[in-house]
């Protein structure tokens, strides 16, 4: 008996032991036997990019006469913590990732996780198909010298989705003619969903309808003390939220799965999102979902200050991103990822990826050269809405420097931002109390310290 | 008057408790290190004797492992002793790499550099938190060596003394025969040991000593050099600025209040629940029973989930009341996580839990009831008790002496209960002034956000460690002071 107790217990540490070893990794050496290329991509395109991948080793065997020596992996992920996932554990990380633009300035940080591009056709592709915003935001400087760490592939922006049923044509293009909506439904007008900063950059990055001007500035030009969050307009735009938010009809705040209920339901009639909300606002609504460019509003007496006067009309704003593919830096597979990159990122596949997976392509020239545009689907009207709302967007500006993405997000910044809109207990009435809020904002952005003690 | 002199007695004895607990904690401390400067004198004493008493062997096994082993003929013990001391002089020598980074004698310079290479976009950091890593498993490695040379220094001068008694020195069929029959509780033992000391002391080291670091969102590593900033993180709590500083305070009240109510609650309506359904003119007590034991059979967090989505805005429940006309669709009623005040949201959360905890007592106390010495109700029916009586002096007190120690570990359970927290609110409502920590955050899930979401692994460590300290007292203290401690055998 005591032996097989003892039998047992050793059977146990064994296969404990064998449990949590982990799998034997690389040496880091250029030259490797056949193995396995990682490709991380977004859980929509997963089924699209196994296929790809096996395209390519065609193309390959074509191009070179010879079978590719390798063989890929294609994994599903979630873009937006992709870029998180992998610097956790870089060297569990896959050979290519896809991300969104912002995070270059975290995978760059310190000595870079992510590998240059190198190669001058690929170099080439980017600079002749990209949007020249795109160009701006995926390059990196080390000792004097820019390199291009990622290829553009998807892009993406806020979008508004609305329910037909309540909010006819003319409505839908103010966020006061949305209100009025709600008002005659009683509903609420629009679902939040997420307090990180991002979904209400629709008020923060709004510029004035007629000369596109804001006194905004994030990070402009790479340099941190490029930014002002304080400017008249900025105050008048979160006094005019605050009015919005606050009304009985306003917007309610959403988790990241109730507002589909909400919408489904009809309590709520219209939602921001992105292209990876539309399956579920389709879901949601059927026929009745409209969707379109984010609305305008107009600032009021109430909201008046300063420079910026009542009747302003301004233009809702949002990030207007590209989702890229990143290279792993010491990657065995290092010499086959940028003949890989240039052949999943051309013009053929970026079309191809937007009739099957629905991914608005980075490239620049899209709604004039791809057929598939030219179709009236909702998911045309979604890349439309998408591509003109890059006309009221910026590119999140994070990318030079790992401190922007953090300070922007991560340091309470938004929560503040919030507070104003929320307007909770009266504290933010006025518009000196929103000027002093959102000199909090400013040195969060600028330091990442949060001065605000209570 | 009498009153007044009572109260002032009662003060002074809290006080003086108080005084008494932090005194006797700081003569426990000094009385380890005693203990422990004794035991290695002892330690040092008896190595010098063994060396100076034992035999050649035994002396040059001190030098090379296992030779007193081969002195006395103990070739296989000796083999395996000279094998420990060959593969660990040969990884700490030629200090192999893993990913690039050495474990062995250079990990423990590297445990104090942790790293001098900087690296750049085409060369490769010093990856800090392996060598963190590596060097707390060679710290280990060193621990489990010396074991093992002590005993192989022990192994050999028993045989010395085996020899001076005109014994046979033992085989090593023999050693592993004793090690199945008398020293049985050795052989278990040492696993198991091993598997602590792998498992959970070493990754605790780790943990601890990140602690001490700037290992954070700002500093990944393998991307940037990871340093040692001494007290720092813990000085931060009490800086006055920053997330650490702001929220430590409130978040822990928070969490010592719910820990206190979410015992209490669920202790006290498991009980009364027990005590209802275990009285004699309630029928069907198997299916009452069956009905609460319902609840411990669904996995909580589908239980925690389903609640959230009953009561969230969009939620069956805000349906329900917009349908019967007792709520406007464009107000729904919001008491988690959008809740327009935290204390309604702490409030629900600590109502929710009694539905999820009451059963686990119920349960517990049931069977408590069906156990009571009935000797106990005869001698106090003899002695003229009331059934009143009989309760609050016999089943009440044996309620409470069983289930103390459950009490403690239910109240410790709580102050890291992550799933309630968690799934219902999310740590929401947002705390004012932008934070992290949210109102209905508790340390353990504070701890959650500030690593898993925020990379902040220096800051995670330092309220691990808080959390620990505190849980450990609350432990050490309430247990020591419970009758189920101080009067063992009371019930048997």
């Amino acid at each position: 008996m005591k032996k097989l107790l003892l039998l047992f217990t050793l059977a146990i540490m064994a296969f404990a032991v064998v449990g949590c070893g982990g799998a034997t990794t690389g040496d880091n050496t250029t030259t490797v036997q056949a193995g396995t290329i990682k490709i991380w991509v977004g859980a929509e395109s997963q089924a699209f990019y196994t296929q790809k991948v096996e395209d390519y080793k065609a193309y390959y065997l074509e191009q070179n006469g010879t079978a590719f020596p390798h063989n890929f992996e294609v994994v599903a992920v979630d873009t937006g913590s992709a870029a998180g996932m992998f610097l956790n554990d870089t060297e569990a990380g896959a050979d290519i990732f896809t991300s969104a633009h912002d995070n270059l300035g975290r995978l760059i940080a310190g000595s870079s996780a992510v590998m240059p591009v190198q190669s001058q056709a690929l170099l080439d592709q980017i600079a002749n198909d990209n949007p020249e915003m795109f160009q701006n935001v995926i390059k990196g400087t080390f000792n004097n010298v820019e390199y291009t760490f990622a290829v553009p592939y998807v892009a993406q922006s806020l979008v508004l989705y609305y329910n037909k049923k309540f909010i006819d044509e003319t409505q839908v293009q103010t966020w006061e003619g949305i209100l009025q909506a709600a008002q005659t439904a009683n509903k609420k007008a629009l679902a939040l969903s997420g307090t990180d900063g991002f979904n209400n950059s629709f008020i923060l990055l709004a510029r004035e309808a007629e000369t596109q001007a804001t006194s905004l500035r994030l990070y402009e030009g790479n340099v941190l003390d490029n930014t002002n969050g304080t400017g008249d307009d900025t105050i008048a735009k979160l006094k005019w939220g605050q009015s919005f938010f606050t009304h009985p009809n306003g917007v309610v705040s959403s988790s990241s799965t109730a507002w589909e209920v909400q919408l489904q339901q009809e309590s709520t009639i219209a939602f921001i999102g992105g292209a990876w909300h539309y399956e579920a606002a389709k879901s949601s609504l059927g026929n009745n979902l409209g969707i379109t460019v984010l609305p305008s509003f107009t600032i009021t007496e109430a909201d008046a200050y300063g420079t910026c006067e009542a009747g302003t009309v301004f233009q809702s704003g949002s990030f207007y991103d590209t989702k890229a593919f990143f290279m792993k830096k010491g990657s065995p597979y290092q010499e086959y990822l940028e003949d890989i990159l240039l052949y999943l990122t051309s013009k053929e596949v970026q079309e191809e990826s937007f009739e099957e997976a629905q991914n608005l392509p980075a490239y620049k020239n899209a709604l004039e050269e791809f057929a598939a545009f030219d179709e009236d689907t909702p998911e045309i009207m979604l890349a439309t809405a998408q591509l003109r709302m890059a006309e009221f967007s910026i590119p999140q500006p994070f990318g030079g420097s790992s401190k922007f993405n953090t300070y922007y997000y991560q340091k309470g910044a938004p929560d503040l931002i919030l507070e104003i809109l929320e307007n909770r207990d009266g504290l933010y009435a006025t518009h000196a109390q929103i000027l002093e809020q959102m000199q909090y904002v400013e040195t969060i952005w600028k330091t990442g310290v949060n001065e605000k003690t209570n | 008057m009498e009153h007044i002199e009572n109260k002032k007695n009662k003060k002074s004895s809290v006080i003086s408790r108080f005084l008494s607990f932090f005194k006797n904690l700081g003569l426990g401390i000094v009385n380890g290190f005693i203990n422990l400067g004794k035991k290695i004198k002892n330690g040092c004493t008896k190595f010098y004797k063994r060396f100076m008493d034992g035999s050649i062997g035994t002396k040059l096994s001190h030098f090379v492992m296992g030779v007193g082993n081969f002195y006395h003929k103990q070739f296989l013990k000796g083999l395996i002793y000279l094998s420990i001391q060959a593969g660990f002089l040969y990884l700490m020598i030629t200090s192999p790499k893993v990913n690039n980074t050495p474990i062995g004698f250079k990990s423990l310079s590297n445990l104090i550099t942790l790293g001098t290479e900087p690296g750049d976009f085409f060369t490769p950091t010093d990856n800090s938190m392996l060598m963190l890593l590596f060097g707390v498993i060679v710290l280990g490695i060193i621990g489990m060596f010396l074991m093992a040379y002590n005993s192989n220094i022990k192994s050999s001068y028993k045989a010395d003394m085996d020899k001076r008694k005109n014994k046979k020195p033992t085989s090593f069929k023999e050693d592993i025969k004793s090690l199945l029959d008398e020293r049985f509780h050795v052989a278990l033992l040492t696993p198991a040991m091993i598997g602590v000391l792998i498992f959970t002391i070493l990754p605790t080291i780790f943990m601890i000593f990140i602690a001490f670091t700037n290992f954070d969102k700002e500093h990944t590593a393998g991307l940037h050099l990871i340093d040692w900033v001494g007290f720092k993180n813990f000085a931060d709590i009490f800086s006055g600025t920053g997330e650490i500083s702001r929220r430590f305070l409130p978040v822990l009240s928070w969490t010592l209040i719910w820990a206190f109510f979410a015992t209490t609650t669920n202790y006290i309506g498991g009980i009364l629940l027990a005590l209802l359904i275990n009285k004699k003119e309630v029928k069907l007590k198997k299916l009452w029973r069956t009905v609460f034991v319902i609840t411990i059979a669904l996995p909580q967090f589908v239980t925690l989930l389903a609640m959230r989505s009953l009561l969230s805005n969009g939620g069956p429940v805000n349906q329900m009341l917009v349908t019967i006309g007792l709520m406007q669709a464009n107000e729904p009623f919001e008491i988690l996580a959008f809740a327009s005040s935290p204390w309604i949201a702490k409030t629900a959360i600590i109502l929710i839990n009694i539905w999820i905890g009451v059963p686990y007592t119920m349960l517990m106390t049931s069977g408590i009831l069906m156990n009571v010495p009935s000797e106990l109700y005869e001698a106090a029916q003899i002695d003229g008790a009331t059934k009143r009586q009989a309760f609050f002096n016999i089943t009440i007190p044996y309620i409470i002496f069983v289930t103390t120690p459950y009490l403690i570990t239910s109240f410790i359970g709580n102050i890291t209960s992550f799933n309630v927290i968690f799934l219902l609110t999310g740590g929401l409502p947002r705390a004012a002034g932008g934070a992290i920590a949210g109102e209905t955050d508790l340390l353990v899930t504070w701890l959650y956000k500030l690593t898993i979401e925020q990379n902040d692994y220096n800051l995670g460590s330092v309220i691990a460690i808080m959390t620990f300290i505190i849980t450990a007292s609350a432990t050490l203290i309430s247990y020591r002071r419970s009758k189920s401690y101080k009067e063992e055998d009371a019930f048997q």
